[in-house]
């Protein structure tokens, strides 16, 4: 072992772990709740199936657009169809920015599995909601008018359900598939 | 389809795993004309210099790299695991700073997340096998009087196989710890943080490939390669401690190696553990199964250095080899059935975690007769304070603490109290770090005028060294196994405030492990300074005298 050896075997040894601690360190962070949810006085329930092709694909308006009012509490029931992973992420703007998301949930892979995702706007705009594991399907708009305006909201009514002929299971976890 | 980023990760995961496949098709193909058409003489040539394999001498050098003997494979497993040793190390001592506060000082929960996982996978999979293969193919040669060696070619593939399998760990960054539970391991997505899990799978299925190649050839070495002048019932402990863990890797490690190739299958089409038909517990269940053999893998052969090397330094023999041997086959018996005990909480019954908490009590019966047997051997023997003999005293105190611990949690009630919490986290920490790691420095410091061609390492520093793992050991672990028993629980980047005197002591022995490793590496490189004086004799080369 000569000394050349010793010192670069020492080198290799910290620069290694520095650079690899470094390395862990710069891990993307992910999205949380970034932003704040507003206050509210009245709530409004949206059903959205979360399905690779597309969010509620199996209805007759796959990936709708959804108007909500500010000031409401938006809760979105996200039910898993596909045994895939997704997310429910919402950012400002008409185009997906993972970096402005103000809601990014994590979605199991476990088909029938329920996440529920409560969300009131301040602001009135148009919103993206999507899946950052499905960008290229999994994206429609959310357009948020100020409380004064009359606006109709899609959902749940004209979503036709999960085809149960396509589940193997049942609906075991106790998700109400309407065909 | 656009271009997507996990795409392109996933795709050259899969192609490296491939390319590593083929190319142990090879190797194999090679190896099986040389049997069936005696192309012996071809390999010779090629392996010329390892004609005397027992005799050789190898040095810590980059070198090694590029020879094919066994020596320089095992140097090269030596280096390779210092370096994961020092990355992980890094790691663990970066998640105990920061647990200074119960708010996370520096790490968000995602990297804490990615430095957990990083930590356990790189010290079992990287540290612990990589050197434990390593000084197998280091001792080995020498201990059986080998005199050739014709699968240098496969070694050496397998080698890279454990390397690029490190390296895949490392650049995963994978956030679902060295479990990989289903379904966390499946998101392929950075929603989680960066949980390319399937890269980690890729590159521990690379890993267990080369442990698995290595344990066929230790056998191959044990049984059919050594010198005819060992017999069987004179061969060295360490050598039966090897074969010990080379059983148990082939019989438990394909298990979970098949679990995890469910896992990869998994994400592209769900349909193996998905919760829907109930399986999430099948994973378990599968990991499990290798889950438990890895921390004896950790072990048992820590256990053959001892064997080997208290005699030296206690002047004095083994005081029984056979029921050493009959200790260190039965651990292998015995803990490939307890798999189970780490699935007590998980629902499979009253009736099999009854059986589980047996056969985990019944561990305790070989560890015990191995423990003892070195009692004995100190008991007769003249102590030399040497720096591996301090290393050994530890080891065996650590090891009788860790058991203990060990067969606590073991009872079915306990384990409902202690199981998820930092208990389990110092029960393992005082074998694997007192232990395993322990005996794996003792070995490099008994070796070491081997390792650097005949040159002493600075007593002092060594001394050092050893103190400050010891001590650290201690305080990290034992605020640990007191705070666990109190709930505090594992696995979290933030904690209740009434467990803060707990996390701050462990602090504080993490950072005084981590300057002891520090001193290690000085040493290194003063003693490296030093001219040559003593002479490179290996001295786990010479023959051991048994009693009995
Ligand atoms: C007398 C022998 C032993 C017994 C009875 C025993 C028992 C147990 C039990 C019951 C658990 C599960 C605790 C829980 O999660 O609730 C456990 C965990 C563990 N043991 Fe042991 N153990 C023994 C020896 C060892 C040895 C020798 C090692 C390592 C070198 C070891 C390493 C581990 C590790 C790494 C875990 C935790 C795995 C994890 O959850 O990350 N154990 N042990
Ligand atoms: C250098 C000194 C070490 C330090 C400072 C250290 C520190 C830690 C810390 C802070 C944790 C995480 C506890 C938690 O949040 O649950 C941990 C977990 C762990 N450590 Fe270490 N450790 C060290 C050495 C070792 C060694 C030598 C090994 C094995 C050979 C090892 C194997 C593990 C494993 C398997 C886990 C569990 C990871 C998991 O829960 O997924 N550690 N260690
Ligand atoms: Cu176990």
């Amino acid at each position: 072992m000569s000394r050349i050896t010793a010192i670069s075997l020492a080198l290799i040894l910290i620069l290694g772990a520095g650079l690899s601690f470094y390395f862990f360190l710069s891990v993307p962070q992910g999205i949380g709740a970034q932003g704040v949810s507003a206050s509210y006085n009245s709530t409004e329930l949206i059903v959205l199936y979360a399905n690779a092709q597309g969010w509620n694909y199996n209805s007759s308006h796959p990936n709708p657009t959804i108007y909500a009012k500010t000031h409401v509490l938006l809760e979105f029931k996200v039910i898993e169809q596909d045994n895939l992973p997704h997310t429910l992420t919402i950012n400002p703007g008409n185009s997906e920015n993972q970096n402005s998301a103000i809601v990014s949930v994590n979605i199991p892979p476990i088909t029938g599995t329920v996440v529920w995702v409560n969300w009131s706007f301040g602001q009135p705009g148009t919103y993206t909601y999507w899946c950052i594991v499905h960008p290229e399907t999994m994206v429609g708009l959310l357009i948020i008018n100020s409380s004064t305006n009359q606006t109709a909201s899609v959902v749940p009514n004209s979503i036709q359900g999960y085809q149960l002929s396509n589940l193997s299971i049942g609906n075991i976890y106790g998700a109400k598939f309407e065909t | 389809m656009i271009f997507s980023f996990e795409l392109a990760i996933f795709g050259s995961t899969i192609s490296v795993l491939i390319i590593m496949f083929l190319l142990l098709y090879f190797y194999a193909q090679d190896y099986r004309k040389y049997l069936l058409e005696g192309k012996q003489e071809v390999i010779q040539e090629r392996s010329q210099e390892n004609a005397i394999l027992s005799n050789m001498k190898r040095e810590l050098s980059f070198a090694a790299f590029f020879m094919d003997d066994s020596k320089s494979i095992g140097i090269r497993y030596i280096i390779t695991s210092l370096l994961f040793f020092f990355i992980a190390g890094l790691a663990g001592v970066g998640m105990r700073i920061s647990l200074w506060n119960p708010n996370p000082t520096f790490l968000t929960p995602i990297q804490y997340n990615v430095l957990l996982t990083e930590h356990g996978t790189l010290m079992l999979y990287g540290w612990a096998t990589g050197s434990i293969l390593g000084l197998g193919y280091y001792l080995l040669p020498s201990m059986l009087k080998i005199k050739s060696d014709k699968l240098g070619h496969l070694n050496s593939a397998m080698f890279w196989f454990y390397f690029v399998g490190g390296v895949l760990l490392i650049f995963s960054r994978s956030t679902a710890s060295w479990y990989f539970y289903y379904p966390l391991t499946d998101q392929l997505t950075e929603a989680g943080g960066g949980s390319y899990s399937f890269a980690a799978l890729a590159g521990v299925l690379l890993i267990l490939t080369a442990a698995n190649v290595a344990s066929i050839i230790f056998l191959k070495m044990i049984f059919f390669d050594r010198d005819k002048s060992i017999r069987l019932s004179k061969l060295p402990l360490f050598a039966w401690s090897i074969v010990s863990t080379a059983l148990l890797i082939l019989s438990s490690a394909p298990v979970s190696m098949v679990a995890d190739v469910m896992l990869i299958y998994d994400l592209i089409n769900p349909v193996f553990f998905t919760g829907s038909n109930g399986t999430a517990l099948g994973y378990a269940i599968l990991f499990w199964f290798w889950g438990h053999p890895i921390v004896y893998v950790a072990v048992i052969p820590a256990f053959g250095l001892i064997y080997e090397l208290l005699p030296k330094y206690a002047n004095t023999k083994v005081y029984s080899y056979k029921s050493g041997v009959i200790g260190l086959l039965l651990l292998m018996v015995l803990s490939g059935t307890v798999w189970g005990h780490h699935l007590f909480n998980s629902g499979l019954g009253t009736f099999w975690d009854l059986i589980f908490s047996t056969t985990s009590f019944l561990v305790a019966i070989p560890s015990a007769i191995t423990v003892f047997n070195w009692i004995a051997t100190l008991w007769t023997g003249k102590i030399r304070l040497t720096v591996p003999m301090l290393f050994i005293l530890n080891a065996i105190i650590d090891f009788v603490i860790g058991g203990v611990t060990g067969v606590m949690q073991a009872d079915v009630g306990i384990n409902e109290l202690i199981h998820g919490t930092y208990w389990v986290t110092a029960h393992f920490h005082f074998i694997l770090l007192g232990m395993t790691t322990g005996m794996a420095f003792a070995a490099i410091y008994a070796l070491f005028p081997t390792l650097s061609g005949g040159r002493r390492y600075n007593v002092a520093l060594a001394k050092a060294h050893f103190y400050l793992t010891a001590l650290g050991t201690y305080v990290m672990t034992v605020p640990w196994a007191l705070g666990g028993f109190q709930g505090m629980p594992r696995r979290v980047a933030g904690y209740f405030g009434i467990f803060q005197s707990y996390q701050d002591a462990a602090a504080i022995g993490g950072i005084i492990l981590g300057i002891g490793q520090l001193i290690f590496l000085i040493n290194l490189v003063y003693s490296s300074t030093k001219p040559i004086s003593v002479s490179n004799e290996n001295i786990l080369e010479s023959e051991v005298i048994y009693g009995e």
